[in-house]
């Protein structure tokens, strides 16, 4: 829900930065869309201490609130300008590669590649610098404190980081679908992994494919790439949603069908021991399906049969003893 | 400024905007009070792709544009209950939090919703009036019809029937669905019936609003209205009439305004409403406390 508000509420820092520089590569519009950003989570956490409203409905008004100034900035002031209001919610990604770089007289590519590349970076060295110390703040709040490591800086510097990426992101991927970008990469590591580390690197690298296939498919239908790769996002969740080996339906589905397979041989077995063949006819499946777990059981040599009747083997006596 | 007035089209539009401000804000009361506001926040980006369907779907079949909001806004319907529906059945199956569910519905339904819109609007031979779904996403009152108005009017007149019948069944739902299960009430069906309610209040915000500012129209009324009361039919009465003021002069601002979109107006209109409430209401606001502390 953060991301969600701070990926709107970063939109009126960039457009009053922008009416100020009217340069769309000056660091400027990064760092007020940031201060936007942050002024977004003092204000939510404002409201949360006077207890008068609750948390979301708080974070829902003041981030509307915002987006709204900036949409409105958006339609007055730049309405014959490149930054129109389609760029709110599609972003510039397609003219991204069009705004080079150029020192000393040299081309060096994209700029926004750089821009992205640095906070990559800065994000890798904070997240790898401190990861024992972010890892104990996520999971043990009160051992962090005891331990003196400032869950409240900590929480800030990571909200800062959120903060910027989402302003960075904001300008090729407009404002809407960032929180796409968010949520269902690391939704999807989710169902693949328990391990925090592992985390990381499977939702970045699910991020990666999203985007790739999301761009993909833009360039094939001809639109701008946002769309396609916050829906490619969610395609990306729900197949992973679907095959994930441990969490996963399919996974989950197969290992339901083994259990309740187990426990009807078992109840198979106890109603054999207690009264043989004629015992089992109150079982509520149908008798085809009856015979096969018989015949399952006769393989694994649990059930022996004797002229017409059956009998539990002393393997088969002994697993119900297990049990 | 009489002529303003007198005049056929702003009086519909203003009037019609007053209805939508009025229903919006009292179902979201409900959404408010269960606290999920952003659930309303993920119907109301989700149902743009309903919304893109119903245009594409009727432009195929009769070969001319509708822009009907009967159709639209069935399709806004269908896709918000689908995301809320999907993200039910991922949170029960798999330990993915409800929040991240949501998010996850708005990246699928909101990003392939935007996709199309933008296929549709490049694709050749032009598709006649796809442009004006763009309206759905900022709000554009000034396009109200007559026949838009009597249909927000008799689905409002509906959903407000159904509210008042069902009223102390929704009522002990919302605070305390335990015990209104205790007392044998069929809480699948309520749940359904609020969550539909809610939905409808969403969609037919979406006309004056657009999808991507409705959490406003949807909590702020009911936010500032819990500050003023603690009763709940009161709350509901006074969101009704916060978002149905802030609507209408929303509307008369963006018609006046030399075409501003509606919903950021409306949205900045009720957010003052908010902090004017904070404030000063009675025996709960901040000068309030300000007072006490100081005697």
């Amino acid at each position: 829900m953060v991301s969600e508000g701070l990926s709107h509420a970063v939109l009126p820092g960039l457009v009053l930065a922008f009416l100020v520089t009217r340069d769309y590569s000056s660091p400027w519009l990064i760092v007020s869309a940031a201060a936007s950003g942050l002024l977004m989570i003092w204000l939510t956490q404002l409201l949360r201490r006077t207890n008068l409203v609750d948390d979301d409905a708080g974070l829902g008004v003041v981030f509307s609130a915002m987006f709204s100034v900036g949409v409105l900035l958006v339609s007055t002031k730049l309405r014959n300008t490149p930054f129109h209001s389609e760029c709110i919610i599609d972003g510039n990604l397609a003219l991204a590669a069009l705004d080079q770089l150029e020192l000393g007289g040299r081309d060096w590519g994209p700029r926004t590649m750089y821009v992205m590349g640095g906070l990559l970076c800065a994000i890798l060295v904070v997240v790898i610098g401190a990861f024992k110390e972010l890892k104990l703040c996520i999971f043990d709040i009160q051992l962090a404190k005891r331990l003196r490591l400032k869950p409240g800086l900590m929480e800030f510097v990571v909200l800062s980081l959120i903060s910027l990426t989402t302003v960075a992101a904001f300008e090729v991927a407009g404002s809407v679908l960032i929180v796409a970008l968010m949520v269902a990469p690391p939704a999807a590591a989710y169902l693949l992994t328990n391990r925090l580390s592992w985390l990381l690197g499977l939702a970045a690298g699910t991020g990666v494919v999203s985007c790739l296939v999301g761009f993909y498919v833009a360039v094939q239908i001809d639109t701008s790439p946002t769309g396609p790769i916050a829906s490619a996002a969610g395609v990306v969740f729900l197949v992973t949603l679907a095959i994930a080996p441990k969490q996963g339906l399919l996974a989950r589905w197969f290992e339901f069908r083994g259990r309740r397979n187990e426990m009807l041989e078992l109840l198979v077995l106890q109603l054999v021991s207690e009264g043989g063949r004629p015992a089992l006819s109150g079982l509520a499946i149908t008798p085809q399906s009856t015979q096969r777990r018989i015949a399952r059981l006769v393989d694994a040599g649990l059930l022996e049969i004797d002229s017409s009747d059956l009998l539990v083997t002393p393997a088969g006596a002994s697993a119900l003893h297990r049990l | 400024m009489l002529d303003f007035w007198s005049d056929y089209t702003i009086q519909l539009v203003v009037l019609g905007s007053a209805m939508i401000g009025a229903l919006s804000g009292a179902l979201g009361c409900f959404a408010y009070l269960r606290k999920q506001s952003l659930v309303g926040d993920v119907v109301a980006h989700s149902s743009l792709l309903g919304i893109v369907l119903a245009f594409w779907f009727t432009y195929l079949l009769t070969g001319t544009a509708s822009k009907s909001i009967g159709i639209l806004l069935t399709g806004a319907l269908v896709a918000g209950l689908a995301s809320l529906f999907l993200t039910d059945l991922i949170t029960s199956y798999t330990r993915i939090k409800p929040d991240a569910g949501l998010g996850i519905m708005l990246a699928i339904f909101f990003g392939t919703g935007i996709m199309l819109l933008r296929f549709l609007q490049r694709s050749q031979p032009a598709i006649p009036g796809i442009n004006g779904i763009d309206d759905y996403l900022f709000g554009m009152a000034a396009t109200m019809t007559s026949g838009d108005a009597w249909l927000i009017a008799i689905v409002g007149v509906a959903a407000l029937v159904t509210m008042t019948l069902l009223w102390h069944r929704l009522k002990l739902f919302t605070f305390d669905a335990d015990y209104a299960s205790g007392l044998g009430m069929p809480i699948q069906m309520l749940e359904v019936v609020l969550l539909a309610l809610i939905v409808i209040g969403i969609v037919v915000g979406l006309q004056i609003v657009g999808v991507v500012l409705m959490i406003g129209l949807l909590i702020a009324p009911a936010a500032s209205a819990r500050q003023w009361t603690r009763s709940m039919a009161a709350m509901c009465v006074t969101a009704a009439c916060i978002g149905a003021a802030s609507a209408a002069a929303g509307a008369v601002v963006s018609a006046t305004g030399s075409g501003l979109p509606t919903g950021p107006v409306i949205v900045l209109i009720l957010s003052a409403v908010f902090a004017f409430s904070l404030v000063v209401a009675p025996g709960r606001g901040l000068l309030h406390r300000r007072r006490k502390v100081v005697s």
